[in-house]
């Protein structure tokens, strides 16, 4: 069946393997042109070979500590593709420097899985499939060259490739019992046999043809809830445990380069429905000791109607936060500009008084005196004036700093309105008519002066009943 | 050393005092005032008879100079007892782009945060009953947040003693305003102001 001769066609392959074109690295062209014309050592250095590290889990449960795990190989290499059930592969190459290299990236590797607990088996390899068969197989090594790859797969089992038991069982029979086996049968007959997929998976372990990987993404919504060990009613002892979880959320933030506007804390009562707060912060901000402060302010006004048994913490939309630089000069020092201290007042007294507690002021065009002004977001504090402000006008009618809102209205007494005495009417009127389409006003304006020396601004209706009413004070 | 003595806290005379200054913009109280103006980095205590004697048309020239200054920082108005109206700012000279109201329940807590935010130029603020431990604190904070910061309190606190840089009384008479200099680096005496007419 097997003739001797695709058996002598195919014997170079595993020998051949080095001399194939290599993969095209989407990174290596913008390296090179980052350091023009550098030496062939620093170019060597500059291009990192792919490397793959392998981690073969037997004990691992479920798919939930997979992929907390996966998170935690994320700050390792931004590559990273779980291999359900139990197999995770990072691309290790660009990594290694700042990880002291293969034996700092395994140590770390093999830190984070003895700290959830998990039997590993590590193994790197230049080929991502190499790495995990690699791993399974229990051979802790790690294969830089791809030209000694052929000579450490050789050996392995051919189980550790996870085909269906019933092609397993057919290559028994045949006398194929390893991966070297394996390679070395005729590649036409073999993916007639077994199929294209088992030659392409053969082709992806030698490095012949490129591997196709789901990366893990980092998931973008964050949710945790956080069972109290017992019930707790005092706010620090809530606080200290809601700060553990801020440390999470700040280590979930890092590792994403995000930061996030809106966080909502909620407190689970026994029998009574839940309390909580909602931060609400003016830039993307991810530092725990921040946030645990505005949660201080909060949980100031929070009034437990019981203990509390659980905490949950859902964070809102994450937006890209900006490295913060630290300026030389301090705000208001030399022109220093104010970054974050402006945001920082805003949350603050925000926490502490309520959302409305702070308001800039904007102008609108209107002849009613209390339409003419309308609160507003605090403003964004632009580094110049947009435009310096208009000269006023020579003529205009002097306004009142002090509005009162709404208007006051004022005894009369022989014709003349009263405030702590008769006003003394200064100037002429002048008249107000305005807004027929809500809220009609039709006054003339005065400015008084009470017996005390105090300026009012002061109107009467025109229409019945002539009620006097004070609306301003001068200040 | 140089910048030893430029500290707030020491005081070296008159003539030594190099206290960075914002005009007033009235040049007879600028005559007076140490440095030759308002304090900046520094608490200013007003004491007024009552609301509208004067006060704000007093401090409109510095508001102003102060609101087109180049650091874009605020100016904060700490629970007024009426609606800043805005129009009159504006008309003042005011940039309404950097002016923020601070309302609620604790002005003391909320001016002092604003003081020491380091975010605003100016702050001004209006509580009803204030300590002196409390006024000790808010002039710590302006300094600290290199803020003109002004309280406006009541003329009765004229006996309780102060921590602040500057404290003057305001007094209406005949239609000018009398400007009493009561504390601050070698500053004695009483300016006299004309009312801008109706």
């Amino acid at each position: 069946m097997s003739s001797p001769k695709p058996l002598q066609l195919d014997l170079p392959v595993p020998a051949a393997a080095p001399a194939q074109p290599r993969v095209p690295e989407p990174a290596a062209p913008r390296v090179a042109r980052v350091l023009p014309a550098p030496p062939p050592a620093v170019d060597a250095q500059a291009q990192p070979a792919r490397l793959w590290a392998g981690l073969s889990l037997p004990g691992i449960q479920g798919s939930g500590q997979l992929e907390k795990l996966a998170e935690f190989a994320l700050r390792l290499s931004p590559q990273v593709s779980p291999e359900p059930p139990d197999g995770l592969l990072l691309e290790v190459g660009g990594s290694l420097r700042l990880f002291a290299g293969i034996a700092g990236l395994r140590a770390a590797l093999l830190e984070a899985c003895a700290a959830r607990q998990v039997t590993v088996q590590l193994a790197f390899a230049p080929t991502p499939l190499a790495a995990l068969v690699m791993a399974r197989a229990g051979r802790s090594l790690a294969v830089t060259d791809r030209a000694q790859l052929g000579s450490v797969l050789g050996p392995l089992p051919l189980q550790t490739l996870r085909w269906p038991p019933e092609a397993l069982g057919r290559l028994r029979r045949m006398g194929v019992r390893t991966v070297g086996a394996a390679l070395r049968l005729p590649r036409a007959g073999f993916a007639r046999r077994f199929g294209p997929g088992a030659l392409a998976q053969l082709d992806e372990l030698t490095g012949r043809a490129p591997a196709l990987r789901h990366w893990h993404r980092a998931r973008a919504h964050y949710r945790r809830r956080h069972e109290l060990s017992c019930e707790l009613t005092s706010h620090a002892s809530l606080l200290a445990e809601l700060g553990r979880m801020l440390e999470e959320l700040e280590r979930f933030l890092e590792l994403r380069q995000a930061g996030l506007m809106q966080l909502q804390c909620r407190l689970l009562h026994r029998k009574s429905p839940a309390s909580g707060c909602v931060l609400h912060l003016a830039a993307p901000a991810a530092a725990a000791a921040h946030l645990e402060r505005l949660f201080a302010e909060q949980f100031a006004r929070l009034m437990l109607p019981e203990p509390v048994r659980a905490l949950e913490l859902e964070a809102g939309p994450l937006l890209p936060r900006d490295a913060q630089a630290q300026a030389l000069w301090q705000p208001g020092e030399h022109g220093g500009r104010v970054s974050g201290e402006a945001h920082r007042l805003i949350e603050r007294l925000r926490a502490r008084l309520g959302e409305e507690s702070i308001q800039g002021l904007k102008l609108l065009d209107d002849h009613r005196p209390e339409s003419t002004w309308i609160g507003a977001e605090p403003p964004a504090l632009p580094a110049r004036a947009a435009s310096p402000a208009p000269p006023p006008v020579p003529g205009a009618p002097r306004r009142p700093l002090w509005l009162l809102d709404p208007p006051q209205p004022l005894a009369i007494r022989a014709g003349l309105p009263q405030h702590h005495g008769r006003l003394e009417l200064l100037g002429e009127p002048e008249r107000i008519e305005t807004g027929w389409w809500d809220g009609e006003v039709v006054r003339d304006y005065y400015a008084a002066r009470d017996p005390r020396g105090v300026r009012l601004w002061v109107f009467r209706e025109r229409l019945p009943p002539h009620g006097w009413f004070l609306h301003g004070i001068f200040g | 050393m140089a910048r030893l003595l430029e500290h707030p806290a020491i005081w070296r005379g008159r003539s030594a005092a190099r206290l960075p200054v914002i005009a007033s913009g009235h040049a007879a109280l600028d005559a007076q005032l140490p440095g030759g103006g308002w304090p900046r980095g520094a608490l200013t205590e007003i004491l007024i008879p009552r609301f509208g004697s004067g006060e704000l048309t007093l401090l409109l020239p510095a508001l102003a100079a102060l609101s087109q200054a180049g650091a874009a920082r605020w100016c904060v108005w700490v629970c007024p007892p009426y609606q800043p109206f805005a129009p009159a700012l504006a008309a003042a000279g005011i940039d309404l782009e950097r002016v923020a109201v601070v309302g609620g329940e604790r002005p003391l807590w909320a001016f002092e945060q604003v003081l020491g935010s380091g975010a605003c130029e100016a702050a001004l603020g209006w509580a009803r009953r204030v300590q002196p431990r409390d006024v000790r604190r808010l002039q710590l904070a302006a300094e600290r947040g290199r803020t003109f910061g002004v309280l406006f309190r009541p003329q009765r606190a004229a006996s309780e003693s102060s921590a602040a840089a500057l404290r003057v009384a305001l007094e209406h008479a005949a239609g000018e305003l009398r400007v009493h200099l009561l504390k601050g680096r070698g500053a004695r005496g009483t300016v006299s102001l004309r009312e801008p007419p109706a």
